[in-house]
């Protein structure tokens, strides 16, 4: 299938090194616009980028064509099929002319199996002759570019301008793609349930919407009381709080510790080693909290006379607290670097000891980034999904107490979109909701934290 | 005449390169030295040797001899805390705190507890600001950033932060290298007057200034003392013969 690109590629080459020959040979006598790799460039793109673009829409039109092809040859047999037939129809003869065969074929499928066949060799043989003939075309103008007064350099950049522009686009486009998907199904969820309902309601259950029979007029009023996010609000904001009750003072003191005490030995190898805890997988810490942390706590919970779940809080919020300890240390070390030397000579010319320019000076300034460290880290923590997946409960309960179980929207999306997904049906679409909710919080969370980053690096800038 | 600081034989490392060769030098009370010399020949290491500073470099070493009261101030007998509550240092450039301009003068005094009342602290920063000749310009706005001043302002900012302390010595760094021609002159006219409370060592690449503020001038080459003296005779006629081609421009 792809064969056609290497064989443009081939062409490109072929060209490039026909075109800048040329100019090789012209610079000579005379000096040119530009360098002559740039005529052979100019020629490399010329074949290339129309080529290219020519084999794509082949390749999508294949099976348009291939269809009306199969309906012309085939006319009268398939006019009296419907339209699911006439797909059953394309993908049994498609499968037979790949060689997958059922035993149980018509003479008709057979027959347009062979059609099938045939039509590859002529459309790919197709395909290579059109690609031929448009590479020597654009040769022939690339050629006649190769004139002292071209500014072929201009034009190569202008090109790859243009090219990078559409990469930048297409990410931009894909995202905005994926956010609107989100919208829509999210918009299609609130048809069933009250935003208003969903946003504020206390109560989550959404396997009351199993009653419903999708067939059936829905009775909102018992989708009323099933699909509050706050008591998943509430479990993603305490376990995110005891995650960060963990990260913040061990990753801000490990961070003031390697930037200002540690020796460069300790440095260089600490470092290293803390960051290593932010690429362990996060199922990983997610069976770590589960299978290790969880018992230790229900049985030291036990010892000190408390009622632990065993699917606790405390369990899911102390491993993600670890989980994100290299975001905070990381993150502060490099702000706290970034407080320039002289105001620490400053504070020690002063007669000040390392502890008060610590805290008196170096702290302070550097406050605003830590501050956008432990933000970023939040919007982690409350984005996390796998951890609280396998250690988090699935009930959800409305608490603050760290030893209750406690679910995440997170979690909650990955329920409602594994096992039976009905896309009519609320249980599977209030996924996209909660992703969507889930979406503005961090994004607002991001945008905060970026802020007042930016607006700290300004003040030594 | 009084030493306020004395050297004798000091040696500084850095790593295996020597960057100081065996100086001895002393420092008249109530006078403003000049330490000159061309880029690189040790005259801001031998400053900072005077306050410690280069403690901060884990792998300088210094050798020798540095008292100022007759204590050596690299014997365990004084923390290095206290020696810098007395040898105060103005920077290159300006280096306020991005705290408040009365945070910034009140830091010293805070550190070292002078008081706890807030009546007198504001006596404390007032007098400093004063001194450093800064207080007329921002007595309406002590609470606007110190970062928020002018780059000749800062400076004296930064002077009257290390005033505050009340020390007997300033070091300075080639305070006015990042300073326009007139907020030079200020800070000029503020080091002659600063001169009568406090001992002045004073690091400079200005030739002019040197002879314009400094009582005794000492020249330096390649970690070398090549010569000291008045300042009006090294300037007219100096003994060595590279003093004579530094100070004429040939070199440096």
């Amino acid at each position: 299938m792809f064969y056609p690109v290497l064989f443009l590629l081939l062409l490109s080459i072929v060209g490039f090194y026909l075109n800048k020959n040329k100019s090789v040979y012209l610079s000579k006598n005379q000096k040119l616009a530009s360098l002559p790799a740039y005529y052979g460039y100019l020629a490399f793109l010329y074949i290339f980028v129309p080529a290219i673009i020519i084999w794509l829409g082949l390749l999508i039109g294949k099976s348009f064509i291939l269809q009306n092809y199969l309906i012309l040859t085939l006319g009268d047999s398939l006019s009296i099929m419907n339209s699911d037939e006439i797909n059953l129809f394309m993908s049994k003869v498609k499968n037979l002319s790949l060689g997958i065969s059922f035993g149980n074929e018509t003479d008709l499928e057979k027959f347009a199996a062979e059609k099938i066949i045939s039509f590859d060799k002529i459309f790919s043989l197709l395909t290579y002759l059109v690609l031929t003939l448009s590479s020597i075309l654009a040769f022939l103008i690339a050629r006649k570019k190769v004139i002292p007064n071209f500014k072929s350099q201009r034009t190569v950049e202008k090109i790859v301008n243009r090219f990078i522009q559409i990469c930048s686009l297409i990410a931009i486009l894909i995202t905005l793609g994926i956010f609107l998907s989100l919208v829509f199904e999210t918009l299609n969820f609130f048809s069933y349930v009250n935003p208003l309902h969903f946003l504020f309601g206390l109560n989550w259950s959404p396997n009351k919407a199993f009653v419903i029979d999708s067939a059936e007029t829905i009775d909102k009023d018992i989708l009323r009381d099933a699909f509050g996010i706050i008591p998943l609000l509430g479990g993603t904001l305490l376990i995110a709080f005891l995650a960060m009750i963990v990260a913040i003072p061990l990753g801000l003191m490990s961070a003031i510790y390697l930037a200002e005490y540690a020796p460069k030995k300790i440095r260089d190898f600490s470092k290293p080693v803390i960051e290593i805890l932010a690429g362990i997988p996060t199922v990983v810490y997610g069976f770590f909290a589960a299978l290790v942390v969880a018992p230790k706590i229900v049985i030291f919970g036990k010892s000190m006379g408390f009622e632990v779940s065993s699917e606790s809080a405390l369990a899911a919020g102390l491993v993600m607290g670890v989980m994100i300890i290299p975001f905070v240390s990381s993150l502060s070390d490099d702000v706290i670097n970034a407080v320039p030397q002289s105001l620490r000579d400053g504070s020690y010319a002063l007669g000040a000891t390392k502890s008060e320019t610590i805290i008196k000076v170096i702290l302070p300034s550097a406050l605003p980034g830590i501050i956008g460290s432990f933000l970023l880290a939040i919007s982690r923590a409350i984005g996390e999904t796998m951890i609280v997946v396998m250690a988090a409960s699935l009930q959800a309960n409305l608490t603050i107490n760290p030893l209750e179980p406690a679910t995440t929207i997170t979690t909650q999306i990955v329920t409602a979109l594994t096992g039976d997904t009905e896309f009519d049906n609320p249980k599977t679409l209030v996924a996209f909701a909660l992703g969507l909710t889930l979406f503005f919080i961090t994004l607002f969370l991001n945008y905060f934290a970026l802020k007042i980053v930016k607006k700290y690096r300004e003040i030594y800038d | 005449m009084v030493n306020a600081i004395t050297t004798e034989n000091v040696n500084v490392f850095y790593g295996d390169k020597q960057a100081i060769n065996n100086i001895s030098l002393n420092f008249l009370k109530n006078k403003v030295t000049a330490l000159i010399g061309p880029s690189g020949c040790g005259k801001s290491t031998f400053l900072r040797c005077l306050n410690r500073m280069n403690d901060v470099i884990e792998i300088c070493r210094v050798e020798g001899k540095i008292s100022i009261n007759d204590q050596d101030i690299y014997k365990d007998q004084i923390e290095v805390e206290q020696l810098r509550e007395k040898v105060g240092m103005v920077f290159q450039k300006p280096n306020p705190f991005p705290k408040s301009i009365y945070d910034n003068v009140a830091y010293g005094p805070r550190i070292h507890g002078f008081t706890d009342k807030k009546n007198e602290m504001d006596e404390i920063v007032a007098t400093a600001l004063k001194k450093a000749g800064l207080f007329e310009e921002v007595k309406d706005r002590l609470d606007d950033l110190g970062t928020s001043l002018s780059g000749g302002q800062q400076q004296r900012l930064c002077i009257a932060r290390a005033i505050a302390v009340k020390p007997e010595v300033i070091l300075m760094d080639e305070p006015c290298s990042a300073l326009d021609p007139i907020a030079t002159s200020i800070i000029e006219e503020l080091i002659t007057e600063l001169k009568e409370s406090y001992t002045i060592i004073i690091v400079t690449h200005s030739m002019q200034q040197a002879a314009r503020v400094s009582d005794k001038t000492a020249f330096f080459h390649l970690g070398n003392l090549i010569e000291e003296g008045d300042t009006t005779k090294i300037f007219t006629k100096p003994d060595n013969q590279k003093t004579n081609d530094y100070i004429t421009g040939r070199f440096g």
